[in-house]
């Protein structure tokens, strides 16, 4: 079933087209991200879908739904900008927006203290909100999209306004809720979020989806690889260098550009002989990135056709042999190369852990 | 049941804002001070006392109505229009609130009235005979308001009625040798001054039956016209509002 659908949706204001035949499809349980730049449509999109604006062409269906009033209650909304009723105490809100979601006691108020101890302001519950901060207001603003337990949440630009320790907080949350099974559509205009959070992610530019790709396509490894490790001494940046010339090494970081899985291999076997925490390893060039750039500088984007025959190895059935990506950034692959030889790195060291309680035994 | 429940919470939610929002305090002190200018000083007469408190529930009614509507028309309200709150109980909410306020203070200015003996004559049922067309008016002026608050209307439909409205009063302003420059056009004027004017008798007509008190024998056909043309604008408005696209102000 699908959550969200418009067909050829139009969205005009003063002659203005915000949205010129916008096709979307977001299927219940998942993660969705729609990307785009500032003033691209997003927000008018989820005021379209929560029936606060009438499109001038195009259908919508909301939860199944062509009419707004039946999809009211079952749908969550955080907004873009902080704008709550100030002048209430967390509690209070919250007590209040529960009831004109027919929440009744005692559920209302077990509900509203979960919400609260969920995004850590039980303690502040109250307090004005006049006297919150950003990061704490849009804290509250997920408790309060999710005070009535809705299918789906709609989440415009969750990180926006905020500072680095604000953004952290609320994209925890968001992550915490990947796992609650809930139908999110989530609109930003940054990379990270999206890559980070989202099961797919569709590209809107002027006013239609320009794109779509799926969290396989983002999380492909790159052409190139970077690699962090925690410490690096001059003897172990020898050792890589000398294994080819595609290894570079500077501080704590080591690029593999080309990437092969066996010199990527040959890297990770180095560093673990070495003892060397590996503190990340990822494309050195973003896939999804890549996408949006090439989108909105209208450049042709290849389009993938289907998934991967497995797009989750498991560890009982590990691919084969695991290649890099091909250099086209959204072309379908097999799963991250890097991944795979992670999980080999990590096994090894598990055997490594595991082998003095061997012996002892 | 459940939108009447909904309803009344969402009452309650936008008076304790309007509360705390510290823009009560305008009436709060205007009522006194209305009280200690006009009736403070000597006993009033009942056509007096229903004339003062008659302007002064009118003035009262725009600036609350005006303020609630201020309130209502911010995005915050999203928030509160994603929930079970329809637009039309969301709309009438803020109606009702700002109709309660005119009402408490209106019984606040009759009891002191009352209590401090300002008005002769004020019995209960010169107080109710003089009170309903003069509530009446208020809930028919507060429905007016709504219509034309910027949520519910464009700017262009407001400057409309607005333009009806000053025909539908333009006898007064348009007489003397203007009207003889006007020539056929004053006949055009004429007819068009009795169409539009037409709904406001009701609301001209209460304002008189509150003052005497005199209902002669058709003065209840009066209220229930001020009860039904409330209705018919309400209605309007609560049409109007559900058709719009909602872009509250952000400033």
């Amino acid at each position: 079933m699908l959550a969200i659908e418009t067909e050829q949706l139009v969205k005009t204001f003063d002659n203005v087209h915000v949205l010129r035949g916008l096709d979307l499809a977001v299927p219940t349980g998942q993660i969705y991200g729609l990307l785009g730049l500032n003033g691209s449509g997003k927000s008018t999109l989820i005021h379209l879908l929560l029936g606060f604006l009438r499109p001038n062409r195009g259908n919508v269906r909301v939860l199944g739904e062509h009419n707004p009033e039946r999809i009211r209650g079952r749908v969550g909304y955080l907004p873009e900008r902080l704008r709550y009723h100030m002048r209430y105490t967390a509690r209070e809100y919250l007590h209040y927006l529960g009831r004109f979601s027919d929440l009744r006691e005692p559920h209302l108020s077990d509900r509203v203290n979960a919400e609260l101890r969920a995004v850590d302001l039980l303690e502040d519950a109250d307090r004005m909100l006049n006297t919150y901060s950003k990061g704490m207001l849009q804290r509250l603003g997920i408790a309060q999209a999710l005070l009535h337990e809705p299918e789906l949440l709609l989440i415009d630009e969750p990180t926006s306004g905020l500072d680095p320790a604000g953004q952290r907080e609320v994209f925890q949350l968001l992550s915490d809720l990947r796992g609650q099974g809930h139908t999110i559509f989530l609109t930003t205009h940054m990379l990270d979020e999206v890559e980070q959070l989202c099961d797919r992610v569709g590209i809107l530019f002027r006013g239609k989806l320009a794109g779509e790709l799926d969290s396989w396509q983002l999380r492909t490894t790159g052409h190139n690889v970077q690699i962090i490790v925690a410490s690096m001494t001059p003897e172990l940046m020898l050792r890589l260098q000398r294994l080819d010339p595609a290894v570079r090494c500077q501080g704590y970081e080591i690029r593999i550009d080309p990437n092969t899985p066996e010199l990527q291999a040959a890297v990770l076997r180095l560093l673990l002989e070495a003892n060397v925490s590996v503190i990340s390893l990822k494309p050195a060039s973003r896939n999804l990135e890549n996408f949006f750039r090439r989108i909105v500088s209208g450049e042709p984007t290849p389009t993938p056709e289907s998934p991967p025959a497995e797009p989750t190895p498991t560890p009982e059935s590990p691919p084969a042999e695991a290649e890099p990506a091909p250099a086209a950034d959204v072309a379908p692959g097999r799963p991250s190369t890097g991944e795979t030889l992670l999980r080999e790195l990590l096994s090894s060291e598990q055997a490594r852990w595991r082998r003095p309680d061997q012996d002892q035994e | 049941m459940s939108t009447l429940r909904r309803t009344t919470s969402f009452i309650t939610f936008t008076l304790i804002e309007y509360v705390r929002s510290g823009r009560a305090l305008l009436e709060m002190l205007a009522t006194p001070v209305f009280f200690y200018l006009f009736l403070w000083r000597g006993v009033a007469q009942l056509d007096y006392f229903f004339t003062t408190v008659g302007l002064f529930t009118l003035a009262l009614t725009f600036s609350v109505t005006s303020a609630l509507f201020r309130l209502g028309d911010r995005p915050q309200s999203y928030l509160v229009l994603v929930r079970r709150i329809s637009r039309s109980s969301y709309l009438l909410g803020l109606y009702l609130a700002s109709l309660f306020v005119v009402l408490v203070y209106y019984v606040l200015i009759c009891i002191a009235a009352l209590l401090l003996q300002r008005v002769a004559g004020l019995d209960l049922r010169n107080w109710l005979l003089g009170s309903a067309p003069l509530l009446l008016n208020a809930a028919l002026f507060g429905a007016l308001l709504m219509l034309l608050s910027p949520i519910v209307l464009p700017s262009g439909w407001r400057l409309t009625i607005l333009a009806l409205g000053a025909i539908a009063l333009s006898g007064n302003l348009i007489s003397g040798p203007m009207v003889e420059q006007l020539g056929s056009f004053n006949m055009v004027l004429d007819v068009l001054r009795t169409i539009f004017s037409t709904p406001l008798v009701p609301a001209f007509t209460g304002f008189a039956m509150a003052i005497s008190r005199d209902y002669g024998q058709f003065g209840y056909l009066i209220l229930i016209a001020q009860a039904a043309l409330t209705i018919v604008l309400l209605a309007l408005a609560v049409y109007a509002f559900s058709r719009n696209d909602l872009i509250f102000n952000s400033n």
